[in-house]
């Protein structure tokens, strides 16, 4: 069980394990401690989200260079 | 943070006053840092950001027996609880064909320059630097908006395998990022 708090800290359980896991989180002391190293770690992986993946979204459309 | 919210009893004349006075506390400790972080997950969106820190606090409100844990648990607590709001948003809206593929990390190249670039480059260095198994779990469920049971059935693998080497590779990376002095 104790390794769901990964999965639960990234939002990737599916309701019921989610659900599961916050029932266990209420009594495990040690996902509790990890749960509070892990928060912020999810925003780190979304810089990659937000990050543009290449340059060449600022080049104009096609239509425009005729 | 905040000491309070466990000690309201009696000085209320109806339910209704002590439930409006806890959720205002509950804003007040929390709304703004909230906001500031579910801002960075939805991409800058403002309003939407607003609705899911309304969702959250109301949540919490839900659960008072969580907000009598210690302020760094209700805190990651709920950041949680809106990281997971803001998720079911996003797979909501990705139910229309999603324009754009999350890039893959070796494609990704990002500009200079700007701190935001620069810390997902940091992201991206230490994502790479896991091994493929702990690697391709996190690129298979958080950064493409999937659960566990979705990429395991991508990847071929069980949800337990799953669920346990991101346990690892998470652990990895933070270990990573934190030797890049970019981790608490």
């Amino acid at each position: 069980m104790h390794d769901g708090v990964a999965a639960y800290v990234l939002g990737v359980l599916d309701e019921e394990e989610h659900e599961a896991f916050e029932r266990h989180l209420d009594a495990c002391e040690r996902c509790q401690a990890e749960l509070i190293e892990l928060a912020e770690l999810p925003e780190q992986l979304d810089e990659l989200r937000n990050a543009p993946s290449s340059t060449s979204g600022d080049d104009p459309p096609m239509s425009m260079s005729r | 943070m905040c000491p309070v919210l466990g000690h309201l009893d009696g000085r209320f004349e109806s339910a209704d006053a002590e439930a409006e006075h806890r959720i205002a506390v509950l804003y007040q400790e929390f709304g703004g840092p909230l906001l500031r972080h579910v801002r960075k997950s939805t991409g800058n969106d403002l309003q939407w950001a607003e609705d899911v820190v309304q969702e959250t606090i109301v949540r919490a409100w839900r659960n008072s027996a969580r907000l009598q844990w210690e302020p760094s648990l209700i805190w990651a607590w709920l950041l949680t609880v809106a990281r997971r709001i803001v998720i079911d948003g996003r797979r909501r809206k990705s139910v229309r064909p999603q324009e754009v593929e999350p890039p893959e990390v070796d494609m990704m190249s990002v500009p200079d320059g700007s701190e935001r670039a620069l810390s997902a480059m940091v992201v991206a260095d230490a994502l790479r630097s896991l091994s493929q198994e702990h690697r391709e779990v996190i690129e298979q469920t958080y950064l493409r908006d999937r659960t566990i049971s979705e990429a395991a059935e991508i990847l071929g693998i069980p949800p337990g395998t799953v669920k346990s080497r991101l346990y690892y590779g998470i652990r990895a990376l933070r270990e990573q990022l934190r030797d890049k002095g970019v981790a608490g």
